[in-house]
């Protein structure tokens, strides 16, 4: 904590080392959840109830079994297709909107960046009825689209908010030095703002990009075409098909789980500042 | 010349905001202020709306589904707060101490972030069954007594879920503490350090009344998950057994999209807000005052 201000006693060594290895093998119990996750996909089906033992054997049947009944590269592309789209939808709106908040002294400015704050304490319990009435209206039900307009809708409070936050860092004689030169209002944004914008792009994305991806209420209400089903579904469907056959639903979770799992050890730092980004204007 | 000039750069810098607002508006308030208007209305999804009046509310208030997803939310809510809270802070102390695998640490505590609630349910649905690991540990342990098929039982399963919750969100929560901790100047400890102030006391006195903030903050977000609940329950358990682990998010989805009773459910959802809204509000009052400036 107050690290060298004074000489640490070897007794305080000995107990730090103490509670380092404490600490580990509590990691360790919290990982386990993921150890057995990848267990149960690769193990037999007669292993399964003794949960303690190794497998006997390590097997790939239950991938197979996978890929027989659920159609994974279409769900995995539906899930792409909904992240991908909702980052590019909410990346351009939110960026746009932000810088003009931030720099527009008006009133009707703040008026809508108060109106985004409120907005996210509605919950989705409270209207997931007329959205459901407006998707029908709209023809959007069924649709990734819709999903994709939600969780757009749903993202641009915390979204404007960091493009807000940000923008105040970037100095004002940049746009004015690009106006002189010629360059207008929507030029300078695109060409001078928004690429100075991307350490906000990139906090954005990978804070907002689990959330999307694992999202289960929105395809459950509004998703009924099986070919349009994300990964998240696509398991709970599996699930309620084949109650008590657990190493192909596992296989499965493990399969949907793996990219998380990868983008996550890649981008963890970023994620840390988003998550306290978030946080600290919460 | 100059005005009309300012009047276009208004008009331009509208445009800016126009996207944003016409899909927020259109997916966020619309279906809000719908809401509002079906909450006072006997609707089936089907056939035109009716107008009652309060008559929706009255019913929710006499409704003991109702009554008992309410408690039980509450309940989460409350030992979610308790339990998660100190125990996250707890974590961050520890983490903020100069281990030599501190990022190994760290990440192994958050990791659970990243799961979908789906995948967390077969997890641990499965851990907790009676032929599950849980129990088995148990009994190698050599406590027979305490064998529960956890899930399955009244008496366990709200407790389940809200364990379940700890193990997912306390990393969470750990990493804001942590992010409140690192911005406390370190020569603060210094001046402690000189009046000898360590340990509980050091804690009290100076650690917690600076990092508050960040308890206002983790207590918020965590108030705010665990009101939401519904993934969790829905897959997990289906609110039972009976409906032991049913919550207000679960009860309202049922009412909508089981039973056809749209208005109803409109009308609990705005209670739903408004428990939200209050419970959070009383909250960041209460956490609020009690942070100091340095």
């Amino acid at each position: 904590m107050s690290s060298g201000a004074y000489v640490k006693p070897k007794r305080h060594k000995i107990r730090l080392m103490a509670l380092e290895a404490a600490l580990l093998l509590v990691a360790l119990l919290y990982l386990y959840p993921f150890y057995y996750l990848f267990e149960s996909a690769v193990k037999p089906a007669k292993d399964f109830y003794t949960p303690l033992k190794f497998p006997s054997k390590l097997i790939g049947d239950n991938f197979a079994k996978v890929f027989e009944r659920v159609n994974f590269p279409l769900a995995l592309l539906n899930t792409v297709l909904v992240c991908a789209g909702t980052i590019v939808l909410v990346v351009l709106v939110s960026s746009m909107a932000g810088y003009m908040i931030s720099r527009r002294k008006e009133r009707t400015f703040q008026l809508i960046f108060f109106l985004f704050l409120t907005g996210m304490i509605i919950p989705l319990q409270t209207s997931m009825v007329p959205i459901y009435k407006l998707g029908i209206s709209l023809h959007l039900i069924n649709t990734r689209s819709l999903l994709v307009l939600l969780y757009t809708a749903g993202t641009i409070p915390f979204a404007t908010m960091l493009y807000t936050g940000f923008t105040k860092n970037i100095p004002r004689e940049l746009e004015e030095a690009a106006h002189i030169d010629g360059c207008g209002r929507t030029r300078t944004f695109w060409t001078i703002i928004f690429p100075l914008l991307l350490p906000a792009t990139g906090t954005l994305i990978v804070t907002t990009l689990f959330t999307f991806w694992n999202d289960f209420a929105g395809p459950l209400l509004y998703l009924t075409d099986p070919n349009k089903m994300t990964l998240i579904t696509q398991i709970f469907r599996f699930k309620s098909e084949r109650a008590s056959d657990w190493g192909p639903i596992f296989a499965l979770c493990f399969l949907c789980t793996m990219p998380l799992i990868i983008i996550f050890l890649f981008t963890q730092k970023y994620l840390l500042q988003g998550m306290t980004a978030g946080a600290v204007k919460g | 010349m100059r005005t009309n000039h300012m009047r276009s750069s208004y008009l331009h810098a509208l445009v800016f905001v126009l996207p944003a607002l016409v899909i927020f508006l259109t997916f966020v308030y619309y279906p809000f202020l719908s809401s509002l208007y079906y909450s006072f209305t006997l609707w089936d999804g089907i056939n035109k709306p009716v107008f009652i009046g309060f008559q929706n509310y009255r019913d929710l208030f006499h409704d003991t589904l109702v009554r008992h997803a309410a408690l039980n939310t509450l309940y989460i809510v409350v030992f979610c707060a308790i339990i998660n809270n100190p125990l996250s802070l707890f974590l961050a102390l520890l983490l903020h101490k100069p281990l030599k695998m501190k990022s190994f640490l760290r990440t192994a505590f958050y990791i659970p972030v990243i799961l979908s609630m789906v995948v967390v349910s077969v997890i641990w649905g499965n851990l907790l069954q009676y032929e599950g690991v849980v129990n088995a540990v148990i009994e190698k342990l050599g406590m027979g007594a305490l064998l529960h098929d956890w899930l399955g039982e009244l008496s366990t399963a709200l407790i389940a879920v809200i364990l379940i919750n700890v193990w997912y969100a306390t990393g969470y929560g750990a990493v804001i503490y942590l992010a409140g901790l690192a911005s406390i100047p370190t020569e603060i400890y210094e001046a402690a350090l000189i009046d000898r102030a360590e340990g509980w006391t050091k804690f009290r006195h100076i650690t917690l009344p600076l990092i508050m903030p960040s308890v206002t903050i983790c207590t918020f977000l965590g108030m705010v998950g665990s009101l939401k609940f519904f993934d969790l329950p829905y897959v997990l358990t289906n609110g039972g057994p009976g409906d032991a682990t049913s919550t207000l998010a679960l009860v309202i989805y049922d009412f909508a999209f089981k039973n056809g009773t749209f208005g109803y459910a409109t009308a609990a959802g705005i209670l739903f807000m408004v428990l939200i809204l209050l419970l959070t509000t009383v909250q960041l009052r209460y956490t609020r005052r009690r942070e100091v400036e340095y």
